[in-house]
């Protein structure tokens, strides 16, 4: 693929820009949108309290978790050299979604409000050492898959588990909350917890950008262009882990962001892995932003959970994925 | 165990808060039982209330449960069925009660084992509740009991005050965000404390949830917050936790109205329904 006159002349500079932009407009608008019908032009306390204590927490996790799932999809397929590599088929987002069930089933959320996040990414972590270790970094696109169904599964299971085990009468409409992530009535506490991680992980990934341009080339390559595989490996997991995990525990699982964006971007990023991370980032800001957007314009009083919409949008993205991929290793 | 029963009792709540129209089986003369097992937590303490305790072969666990249940002191000590069939046929019962949902398997397997089952519906308003006593006084022949049971409770509910005119709004907000909608047992609560359902003025019907943010952009006169929020370790009760509600608290009239007051529909609902008479509002001037 590389080397396709694809890519439509946009500098680098100007496309993160553009981007960004993107990314702005979406927040700012999805600041002015929401079920109360409340406005700019409204006045008095509750305008103040819906704009402070429920849309800014709502935008600011929207950007942060979009830009969160799109950038760790850009690192894992770039990566892992797989364009079905994505946080929530790799199963990635499963074992976070575990790790904050456990930190909330044992209590420890209680006792420690970091818990939940903390949870989250050991859940994540475990899960990704898991899928590369069971496919492996070389492993071709269907072993990655099935890897990912292995972990995933096993990740539901035991979230229904300890669901299951619980003394808790919403069981199974948590399981949905989890399942099917939703950015709805989340506050500025919830924001507070899991910024920093997730920010974290993000910088993380962004310090790939070099070592993923080289691992186009090959590992032997790369490691000649003075690439270190081991601190890669380490940068990719520890970072996927932190980011997607912290989003996962305030959020729950929000699908197929991180498979979209990347493909979307692919071609304007000029195939270049590494100018695909920070591209993604703002377009998993600015998709998840406007989704949310969209559905709350669409469906003010019957709130639709935005991991529904990513979805619905994402599987049929896989499958078409999956027939590209099957004709191409056709060929 | 626990948790299965309880989501039964959930999910047959949340089907009666849906208007399934039901009506408890009339159930012809019998000699009075001696071996009542219930299956339900609602018929459980129907039965606790009504039959002497010598004639309770067992009841759920739930009703011991000081979260869900109006009399856990009396249960306590009752043995415990898990409600599968073959734990019902160990305490070998003349009579079982059961609720109408989650458990019909059973109570058809009951009933072609040859066991007399009388199953109660979950009443939708105070009507309903007078209408589940007396199904369960007529099963364990305690007729005259009943009536006492439901004169106490007209009683109790004859020295609510009356309403103010308007009727104050009110709100049960509830884990997850859902809310009571009109045609269940807790709207007809709301009613008897001379309050008004708001939950119509959300575009709601029979239930759903509602947002924050139209939570705060329309407040209630009474905030009805129903289950404590520490009581289960949910990510659902975070809204219960937002500092929205905290702020909402502080501005105007709220209540904690645990379950054990009206998630089933016994004469102690009017525990629930004074609970709520009782609480100063001052209109937020909507």
């Amino acid at each position: 693929m590389r080397g396709v006159p694809g890519h439509l002349g946009l500098a680098p500079g100007y496309l993160i820009a553009l981007l960004a932009a993107i990314t702005g407009l979406a927040f700012v608008v999805s600041l002015l949108v929401g079920p109360s019908g409340i406005g700019i032009d409204a006045t008095g306390e509750a305008r103040a309290l819906i704009f402070n204590e429920i849309r800014l927490p709502r935008a600011l996790l929207g950007a942060l978790v979009g830009g969160t799932l799109g950038l760790a999809g850009a690192a894992l397929q770039g990566y892992l050299r797989n364009p079905l590599a994505e946080p929530s088929l790799v199963g990635v987002s499963g074992g976070a979604a575990l790790g904050a069930v456990l930190a909330i089933q044992l209590g420890l959320s209680h006792l420690w409000a970091l818990a939940l996040p903390v949870g989250g990414l050991a859940g994540a972590a475990v899960a990704m050492f898991a899928v590369v270790a069971l496919a492996g970094a070389r492993g071709g696109p269907v072993t990655l898959i099935l890897a990912g169904l292995a972990v995933s599964s096993i990740a539901t299971a035991l979230i229904s588990l300890a669901l299951n085990l619980s003394q808790n009468p919403f069981a199974s409409v948590e399981m949905v909350f989890w399942m099917m992530g939703s950015l709805a009535d989340r506050s500025l506490p919830q924001l507070w917890i899991s910024a920093p991680l997730m920010l974290l992980g993000c910088g993380l990934l962004l310090t790939l950008a070099r070592a993923l341009d080289a691992l186009t080339l090959g590992e032997d390559a790369a490691t000649s262009l003075g690439i270190d595989l081991r601190r890669t490996r380490f940068a990719v997991i520890a970072g996927t882990a932190l980011s997607v995990g912290a989003a996962t525990a305030v959020t729950g699982i929000i699908g197929f962001v991180g498979l979209i964006v990347p493909h979307m971007l692919r071609r304007l990023a000029q195939h270049r892995p590494g100018l695909l991370l920070p591209a993604s980032l703002f377009g998993g800001a600015s998709m998840l932003l406007t989704a949310d957007v969209a559905l709350r314009l669409v469906q003010p009083w019957v709130e639709l959970r935005i991991g529904v919409l990513t979805a619905l949008i994402g599987a049929p993205f896989f499958v078409w994925l999956v027939l590209k991929t099957r004709a191409e290793m056709a060929l | 165990m626990r948790s299965a029963s309880i989501r039964r009792l959930a999910v047959g709540a949340a089907m009666a808060a849906f208007g399934q129209a039901c009506c408890a089986l009339a159930d012809e003369p019998a000699p009075a039982p001696i071996r009542v097992v219930s299956l339900d937590l609602c018929t459980d303490q129907l039965l606790v209330e009504l039959a002497p305790r010598d004639r309770i072969a067992a009841v759920t666990h739930l009703a011991a449960d000081p979260a869900v249940s109006a009399i856990p002191e009396k249960a306590r000590g009752i043995p415990i069925t898990h409600g599968n069939a073959e734990d019902v046929l160990r305490y070998d019962p003349d009579l079982v009660l059961a609720g109408p949902f989650g458990v019909t398997s059973t109570v058809d397997l009951l009933r072609r084992l040859g066991r007399r089952v009388v199953v109660v519906a979950l009443p939708q308003d105070l009507d309903g509740v007078r209408a589940s006593v007396r199904a369960v006084a007529g099963a364990v022949a305690e007729a005259a009991k009943g009536e006492a049971l439901i004169a106490e409770l007209d009683q109790r509910l004859s020295l609510v005050a009356p309403p103010a005119s308007p009727r104050p709004t009110a709100l049960i907000y509830q884990v997850g965000g859902s809310v009571s909608g009109p045609g269940s047992l807790a709207d007809a609560i709301l009613t008897a404390a001379g309050l008004r359902n708001m939950s119509a003025a959300y575009r709601l019907s029979r239930g759903g949830q509602v947002p924050l943010e139209s939570l705060i952009a329309k407040p209630p006169d009474l905030l009805v917050l129903a289950s404590q929020e520490d009581d289960y370790r949910t990510a659902l009760a975070d809204n219960l936790r937002h500092p929205i509600i905290r702020r909402l608290r502080a501005r105007g009239a709220s209540v904690e109205l645990p379950w054990r007051f009206w998630l089933c529909g016994t004469p102690h609902i009017a525990d629930a329904i004074e609970r709520l008479a009782r609480v100063p509002i001052k209109a937020r001037g909507q």
